[in-house]
Parts: structure tokens; C-alpha cells; sequence
């Protein structure tokens, strides 16, 4: 958290630099395929969820005989229903994917709003340092200060009346609206450090520092020079990032401050159906479970490949 | 100091026999040396010398061993005192390491601990390797920046390497190589990072520590000035080979490789008149992951022909003390038919200068 | 010193910043602030007003903010209409256990990382460190609220090993109970922790191993313990510092999944059941001494780089 970078000399020596690094594994290669397409395949059934066939009954109670039928299967999946059934009898697949659409639009509606706003406020910070720097400073450290479910009650709660938020073009749930605020909140100050840090560095190279020599204005300097020079360090950051708001948004959902029913997400199906662990209910756990799991570790598998890809030292998010 | 009691005055300390350190790498293997072969006396002082990627370095570190073993590959004899190195194993090294042969690095500012006193740096290895207690390896590393003449020596124990001037570090750094009374000194350019003004000064307390220890000093540099007052011998290294060896006073007076005398060529000298031009040598070094056939120089020398292209030359004596491996040495016909002519083409003038 | 008090200064602004706009926030998310101070019982309006009054919620924000932190400095905030104690004794009794268990968790992972680390980075590329980049990868990936749900079912409802429904137990009381109690917490908190400092210290010390002096240090003939203990560790130390502090604020968030699901009476819980049931007062407080945890955490490792770093510590001096 200190704002003085002491370079620690570490040239590389004659040797190491000769003795090259082995090339990196191939399963590595295998695992990105891997998350690519689960994280593919996800999007796809999130984003057609409500014409493809075999997503159904959704928040569809069954009655009746059917009921008593599905409760002595104690929720196994079955041929009818993929992930099984939870106590109600609602089918666990039809839920964990529209689950997923709201979980990846919340995640990815935070991580870009985070990151234009933490790139831009890093960006200023870290090239106009002084007094800039030091009152962004202040705002990261209050929002790191801040406990997130204190957050979280403070913004969801503002929208917890429910109904409809009109922006002109986007209209939404309120609650909806007010979870990407939170984790958007959440994830400021640490992707703004990132940019900060990056910018600084960056802001001291030759060609930098040739083109203010030659007249460029500062705008065109951030934007131009500095900018392109920033984005594959982001574009790693923004999918472990997103890995991050996932487990967070998991978290929220799991203490109920993030999007209620009849949006269930993972985290929300996986407090909701815990208590019946004990008596059969595990697959109603299990699925949500492995699903967010896997999301979270195909972004953080992509995000990791980017950073190699980009030669970009791990960053502390 | 507590060196060994019945060490031996005079002899051969360093053999290398067909020293050879290849690094496999992402693009092929690197051979960084590629069969060097020398002697070293006790108490004698070696220069050797060699632009940057010749492989001195590697050189010197693969006779002491510290290269990082994966990827590297290492071949040929190294006898100290008599007794193959390589045989040791990393345990047995590190017994040799700081007690019978140290190694001072070229850029003190990185290679000191920036996080640790200086006293602390110095009589670590007194207290591992010679189970001093702190008392008095604290007197001994006080003694050691007498020795090296760093001022105030008694402050110097308890400041951190960033608190000194760089002249300093680099005694610093002489007075921890020495701490356990080495046999064998590795200097690698150990003036590289220093201010003209120290260079002289540094360079002239290894000799003089040499002198009284005893020691036998290797000294590695690109600069062949550096050597010229300061060791007993030189060799010559070109692109993981030894070009030329010979005392330092054969050499500079009777150079035999075109390489020794190019290098030679592109330093100033007095008895130039001002504003003479230097003769650099063109071309680059060859690459070592494929090496041209031949001898390694040809590409770059102005008196190659088909055969240094095709055969190479081995390092031989041509005297006691002078060995060098080209097929056209300086003096042969060749070499003074292609002189002439580089003489009448106003190349160079007839004192050997560039017209 | 100059740079000290500076900094020092910073973070008081920053708890001051993070209090006011708790305060305001919580207090304008409510309807009628007063309304639920007084709690769902006895909510006459004579009583509502007499609260009103009392906590002077008929004041400008600013005016209610300066006798709140008039209240804070004299630890008298008030009373929590739904747990029937003062806002002191509950945060009293709740405080310390979520601090142990931040505590208990950040030891335990550091305890881990540490060797784990250092061979891994010893060994680069190895068998181990090939399996440790693995597991910490997945361990990084697993949400904690996963890995509370898995704990909770296998050691305290099928095996038994641990209580579910946690008591609060201190350790002067009876040691064994008090970690009993807080093993599967801890354990929560402190895996994806030790998956972030083993990477990060591996990754740094990888780099130091490359350095110069480490050179030195071998052509010294010291030892691979003592090369990697004494002279490697120490300069890799300062991204796992910085996460240290990073993350704290991260640990107490955890804290509240852990304390929920292990039903450990901490602050967590306050924080949480405070929150459900409007309990403002209780809120407020609990959010200051969050804030206050991590700025005086943040401090601390500020202050330790100087310790680990001579350079620092002269430049300061001087700054």
C-alpha cells in the first residue's frame, strides 16, 4: 500500500539471461482451449436461454403427483432434469443457467465500468502525480477501507424498493443495477493502483518523454502513447478481475444482498439449498457449486495466459 | 590470517584441459566456451581478455563452478591443485567456494546484499567456513577494510552497500573474496562500473593483495589496458576459444594473432601522434550457437583465405611462454603480402598506424 | 519522520472519509433514522422523538457526524434496539473474535506460504512447483463460500471432527474448545490466502534468485538454506507485505461468510444481522472499526517495509 516504488536493482545477470526459460507447458495450452470453450459454451446457454429447447420449466413448480415423484428421487439428475431437482422440485440445470446469465452480466458490467473508471483515475493519478495523485490516493484508500457488505447494504439498499431503473436506453431491475454498482465500487481502487503503478512507469520511458519534448500535449501523451501501452496489462486484469467479482458477487448472493428471486444466482442457490445438504438435497449444491468454481477458474486460466502472453508480472489484485 | 599451514609456494595451481560449457537454450545450444585449455602457476596472475559475448565470463565462472545447472553443459577437465573439480559435486564446491577460490564481481552496487550490513557481509563467510564467533569475526571483517583501505573502517561495519561510494563498494566487495584467505582470485571486470579515477587504485590493490597472500588471480576484462600493468599473462579469447596466450610482455611486444593485434590496433597509444585514427574491427562476433567452420576469427580477418575457412587452427606453443592458434600468425608471408598491400592502398601507414 | 507523519495523517483522513460517508449513507438509506433506532417494540412517537433528540438526527449531517465522533472518542455509541445492549459492549464482546480469526488466518497462511514458497522457488520448474502452481491456481479459483459450504458438510456434519454451530469459547479460557471452534473459520479464511502468498512470493523470489548477489552469496560457499533464508527471502518480501495489507480488508469481508455459515458469534455476524435488521447504530460502529483495522493494518506494513529495507528507511529519513 506504500505510494513510494523503490526500484530494487535486479538487472538479470549474463547467465540467467542465456539460460533461457524453458518453454512453457503445453497442458497450459490444453487448459485455455479448455476455458475458452466452457466459458463459450456458458455464454452461449446464457444468452439463448430463453429459446433453446432443453432450458425449460424454469421457476416452474410441479405439483401434485409429479412432486411427490421428483422428491423420492431426493434431486438426482435424470434424463428429464440434467442437474437434478432441488426440494421444490424446480429443475437445478433451467436455474444454474439463467443463474449464469445474471452472474456473467453483473461480472462483466462491473469489471468494464471498474475498469474504465479505475483506468482513467490511475491514468491521471500516476501520469499528473502531485496533488492528483495524492487526493486519488485518499478516494482508493476510503474504498478499500470500506467493508463491502457495509457497501453493499448501503447501495443495494437504496435500490431494494425493487421495481425498474430507466437509464433512456437500459432499463433494469434496480437491485440488479445496484450490485454492479457495489462491485464496481469493490473494484476501483485495486485496478486503479494496477494503472497507477503502470502508468508511472510508463510515463518515465524514453519515448514518453520524447514526444513531451517534442511538444504533445499531455492528452495526447495518455492516449496516444501511453494508453496502448497500458492495454494488455488491462485486458489481463480484466479477466481475473472478472474472476474476482465472481467469487464476490458469490459471496453477496450467498448473504443475500445481491439479486433476489426470481433471479437466483450461483451463489444465491448455493445458500438457499445448503440447509438441505443433510437430507438428499447435495446435487442442488453440487451444480452451482462446480459451475461457479469452473467459471471462476476458466477466467483466472484465461487471464493468466494473457499475462504470460503480454510477459506481465503477476499483479495483486 | 588462517590460512592453510602447508600450503605450497610455487607450481602449477589451475590446469584446464579442453574446458568446454554449452547452454541449451529455446533457439539451440550456446557454446560459450568450446575447448580452452591453460596452466596457472601459483601466485601468478592471469588476464583474460576478450570483447563482451566472447565467453570470458562464462569462462571464469564455469571453472568455479557457479553456472546454474539446468541447461548448462560441461565438459573437459578442470584440475585444481591436482584434483578435478568436476568430481567434487556442488557439496564439495561449496567447501572450495570463498575459502580456496573467490570471486569478485563486476557491478558492486547489485552484487552486494542491498538489506545487510557490510560487517554482516564480510564475516558471513568467516563464520561459516571458518566458525568464527561474532567477536571475532566482527575484529576480522574490521581488519579486512584496514587491509583494503576503506576510511573509517570502524563505521563502515554497521552502514548498508547503498551508503557507500562506489570505489568503496568495490573494496568492499575485494575484502569479502578475501575474508577466507583464497588461493585463487577471480577479479571479473572488476572496474567496469567504477569511475576512471578508481579503476587504478582497484586494480592496483589485487596486485598488491596478491603479492601478500600469495594468491593466484585470474582477471577478467575487455580492456586490455586494464591487464597491461597488472598481470603476469594474458590470453586472448575470440568466440569461446583462446586466441593467444603469452606473458604480458611477449604479448605487447610480440603479438602474433591478427585478433591480439586488431585489438591492439583500436587502442590509443603515446607514441601516436594526436588525432590518429583507430582501426576498429569490422564485422561482429560470430554467433556461438553456430559457429563459422574454421577458425572463428576468419570471417573478420583481413588475412583469412580458404583454409582459415575450412580448418581450425589448434592453440600451439610457439615458445615457453607464447601460444596461439592461427594458421597465418603476425610476421608470416601472408600476413606481410596483405600488410603491403593495405599499406600501398593508404589504409595504413608504414608505422603500422591508420594513414 | 516527515514522511511518517505524513502518512500517518493520510490515514486518519481516510478513517474520518470512510466514516462520514458510512454515516450518511446508512442514516439517508432510511426512511426515518430515528423511526428505526427506536426499534419495532416500543416505537410510540413519543419515543421516536425523544430518540430523535438524543442522537440528534434533527441535525445537518455534519453536526450528527461531530457528536458521533464526539461519542466514538468517549466509546459511548449508543444502544442497539434489537439486541438490547449498548453498541460498546456488543462490539466489545464481538470485536475480538473476529480479530483472532483474522489473525489465526493470516499466521496460519503465512506459516504455510512461507516454505512452500521458498521450495518451490528453490526447485523452479520442478515436480513440486509444478504441483504447487496447480493446486494454488485451483485454491485461488475456489470461492469461499464453496470451500465454508464443503468444510461445514464433511468435518462438522458427517465426520464431526469440528462443531457446526460454533460457540464463543476463549483461548485463556479453554485453548483446545477455543480452536476447535474457530479451526473451520480459520481454515476458510486462510486457503485462498495462502494460494495468494505462495505466488506471489514464489514469482518474486524466482526474481531474486536471479539477482547478483545471489551469485555473490554462492561464490561466498554459503548454503542453499542459508542463501535462500537469509539472503533471498528478505528482498522478496514486499509484494507479500503489500497483499498482507491488500487483503485484510478482503479477510474481514470473508470473516462475515465464515462466522455466518460456522454461526460464529463475531463481528461478522453483528455486522450482518445489524444490517438485516436495520440496526444503524451498530452498523456505523462496526464499519469505523473495520476501517479502522485496515487503515491501522495498512500503517503497520508501511512501517515494516522500512524495517525490511534500509533504502527506505534513509530516504524517509531524509524525505
Amino acid at each position: 500500500m506504500s505510494d513510494t516504488v523503490i526500484e530494487i536493482p535486479s538487472r538479470p545477470n549474463i547467465i540467467t539471461s542465456l539460460v533461457r526459460r524453458i518453454p512453457p507447458l503445453r497442458k497450459w495450452k490444453f487448459g485455455l482451449v479448455l476455458s475458452v470453450s466452457y466459458i463459450v459454451v456458458l455464454t452461449f446457454l446464457a444468452v439463448f436461454a430463453n429459446v433453446l429447447p432443453f432450458v425449460r420449466r424454469y421457476n416452474v413448480l410441479p405439483k401434485g403427483a409429479e412432486a411427490r415423484r421428483l422428491a423420492s428421487y431426493r434431486g438426482k439428475p435424470s434424463s428429464e432434469y440434467w442437474f437434478g431437482n432441488d426440494k421444490l422440485g424446480r429443475d437445478t440445470f433451467a436455474r444454474s443457467v439463467y443463474a449464469a446469465q445474471k452472474t456473467l452480466t453483473i461480472g462483466l458490467a462491473s469489471i468494464v465500468a471498474a475498469l474504465v473508471i479505475g483506468g482513467l483515475l490511475g491514468m491521471l493519478a500516476g501520469y499528473y502525480r502531485g496533488w492528483y495523485d495524492r487526493v486519488l490516493s485518499v478516494i482508493f484508500d476510503v474504498l478499500l477501507a470500506f467493508p463491502a457488505i457495509v457497501l453493499a447494504l448501503i447501495v443495494v439498499g437504496r435500490f431494494f424498493q425493487g421495481g425498474r431503473l430507466n437509464l433512456g436506453v437500459f432499463e433494469m431491475d434496480k437491485r440488479f443495477f445496484g450490485v454492479i454498482v457495489v462491485l464496481t465500487l469493490l473494484s476501483i481502487a485495486p485496478l486503479a493502483r494496477i494503472v497507477r503503478a503502470q502508468t508511472l512507469s510508463l510515463s518515465q520511458r524514453e519515448y514518453v518523454l520524447a514526444a513531451r519534448g517534442l511538444g504533445a500535449s499531455s492528452w495526447r501523451i495518455l492516449v496516444r502513447e501511453i494508453l496502448p501501452n497500458l492495454l494488455p496489462a488491462m485486458f489481463s486484469v480484466a479477466f481475473t478481475g472478472l474472476a474476482v467479482l465472481l467469487v464476490a458477487e458469490g459471496g453477496l448472493a450467498f448473504l443475500g444482498f445481491s439479486v433476489q428471486l426470481p433471479f437466483p444466482t450461483w451463489g444465491f442457490m448455493i445458500n438457499e439449498a445448503r440447509s438441505d445438504l443433510t437430507k438428499g438435497g447435495g446435487w442442488a449444491v453440487f451444480f452451482p457449486c462446480v459451475l461457479l468454481f469452473l467459471t471462476v477458474l476458466a477466467f483466472n486460466v484465461i487471464g493468466d495466459r494473457v499475462a504470460r502472453r503480454f510477459d506481465i508480472r503477476e499483479a495483486t489484485l | 590470517m588462517t590460512a592453510p599451514i602447508n600450503r605450497p609456494q610455487e607450481g602449477t595451481l589451475l590446469e584446464l584441459r579442453n574446458l568446454r560449457t554449452h547452454f541449451s537454450t529455446a533457439r539451440g545450444v550456446v557454446r560459450a566456451v568450446d575447448g580452452v585449455s591453460f596452466t596457472l602457476d601459483r601466485g601468478k596472475s592471469l588476464g583474460i581478455v576478450g570483447e563482451s559475448g566472447s565467453g570470458k565470463t562464462i569462462l571464469a565462472r564455469s571453472i568455479m563452478g557457479l553456472l546454474p545447472k539446468r541447461g548448462t553443459i560441461r565438459h573437459g577437465e578442470v584440475l585444481y591443485a591436482g584434483q578435478d573439480l568436476a568430481s567434487l559435486g556442488l557439496k564439495g564446491m561449496r567447501k572450495f567456494w570463498g575459502q580456496e577460490m573467490s570471486m569478485i564481481f563486476q557491478d558492486p552496487m547489485t552484487s552486494l546484499n542491498p538489506l545487510m550490513r557490510i560487517g554482516h557481509q564480510i564475516s558471513e563467510p568467516l563464520r561459516v567456513h571458518l566458525d568464527m564467533d561474532k567477536v571475532n569475526a566482527r575484529a576480522t571483517a574490521l581488519k579486512l577494510l584496514q587491509d583494503v583501505g576503506i576510511p573509517e573502517p570502524e563505521k563502515r561495519l554497521d552502514q548498508y552497500p547503498h551508503e557507500l561510494s562506489g570505489g568503496m563498494r568495490q573494496r568492499a566487495m575485494i575484502a569479502i573474496a578475501l575474508a577466507c584467505g583464497p588461493t585463487l582470485l577471480f577479479a571479473d571486470e572488476p572496474t567496469t562500473a567504477l569511475d576512471v579515477t578508481v579503476q587504478a587504485q582497484i586494480l592496483d590493490l589485487i596486485q598488491d593483495q596478491r603479492r601478500d597472500r600469495n594468491m593466484s588471480v585470474i582477471l577478467v576484462t575487455h580492456d586490455l589496458g586494464v591487464v597491461a600493468g597488472h598481470t603476469d599473462e594474458i590470453a586472448v579469447m575470440y568466440a569461446g576459444t583462446l586466441a593467444e596466450k603469452a606473458s604480458t610482455t611477449e604479448l605487447f611486444a610480440n603479438r602474433k594473432h591478427p585478433y591480439t593485434e586488431a585489438l591492439l590496433r583500436s587502442i590509443p597509444r603515446l607514441d601516436q601522434p594526436s588525432h590518429t585514427r583507430l582501426l576498429a574491427i569490422g564485422g561482429r562476433p560470430p554467433d556461438l550457437i553456430t559457429p563459422p567452420t574454421g577458425c572463428r576469427f576468419a570471417p573478420r580477418c583481413p588475412y583469412a583465405e580458404d583454409k582459415c575457412r575450412a580448418e581450425i587452427p589448434e592453440l600451439e606453443a610457439a615458445s615457453a611462454d607464447h601460444s596461439f592458434a592461427c594458421w597465418h600468425p603476425v610476421g608470416s608471408p601472408r600476413w606481410q603480402s596483405k600488410q603491403d598491400e593495405l599499406v600501398s592502398t593508404g589504409v595504413l601507414s608504414a608505422s603500422g598506424g591508420i594513414a | 519522520m516527515r514522511y511518517f507523519a505524513q502518512r500517518f495523517l493520510q490515514l486518519v483522513v481516510v478513517f474520518l472519509i470512510v466514516t462520514f460517508v458510512t454515516m450518511v449513507a446508512i442514516q439517508a438509506a432510511s426512511k426515518d433514522p430515528a423511526r428505526d433506532l427506536a426499534g419495532p417494540l416500543n416505537s410510540t412517537e413519543a419515543r421516536v422523538e425523544e430518540i430523535r433528540k438524543h442522537y440528534h438526527l434533527d441535525r445537518a449531517y455534519p453536526i450528527r457526524y461531530a457528536y458521533w465522533l464526539k461519542n466514538l472518542v468517549t466509546v459511548d455509541l449508543g444502544n442497539s434496539p434489537t439486541l438490547g445492549a449498548s453498541v460498546r459492549t456488543l462490539v466489545g464482546q464481538r470485536a475480538p473474535i473476529t480479530l483472532l480469526l483474522g489473525l489465526y488466518s493470516i499466521v496460519l497462511a503465512l506459516a504455510i506460504s512461507l516454505p512452500v514458497a521458498v521450495y518451490a522457488a528453490y526447485r523452479r520448474d520442478g515436480p513440486f512447483d509444478r504441483f504447487i502452481s496447480g493446486a494454488t491456481f485451483a485454491a485461488v479459483s475456489l470461492p469461499n463460500i464453496i470451500l465454508a459450504v464443503l468444510l461445514g458438510y464433511f468435518f462438522a456434519t458427517r465426520w464431526r471432527i469440528f462443531p457446526y454451530a460454533a460457540s464463543k469459547i476463549w483461548p485463556w479460557d479453554n485453548p483446545g474448545e477455543h480452536f476447535k471452534n474457530v479451526a473451520l473459520p480459520t481454515v476458510t479464511l486462510a486457503v485462498g490466502l495462502v494460494a495468494i502468498f505462495v505466488r506471489l512470493l514464489r514469482s518474486d523470489l524466482v526474481n531474486t534468485l536471479q539477482s547478483d548477489f545471489i551469485v555473490m552469496a554462492r561464490a561466498k560457499g554459503l548454503s542453499p538454506a542459508r542463501i535462500l533464508w537469509r539472503h533471498a527471502l528478505r528482498s522478496s518480501l514486499f509484494s507479500l507485505m503489500t497483499s498482507v495489507a491488500l487483503q485484510f480488508g478482503g479477510i474481514l469481508g470473508g470473516a462475515v461468510v465464515a462466522e455466518q455459515i460456522f454461526a460464529l458469534p463475531g463481528m461478522g455476524l453483528l455486522l450482518f444481522q445489524a444490517v438485516q435488521q436495520k440496526d444503524l447504530l451498530v452498523v456505523q460502529a462496526c464499519a469505523a472499526l473495520f476501517a479502522l483495522a485496515v487503515v491501522i493494518i495498512n500503517f503497520a506494513v508501511d512501517m515494516l517495509y522500512a524495517v525490511v529495507d534500509p533504502r527506505i528507511r534513509h530516504a524517509r529519513a531524509l524525505g
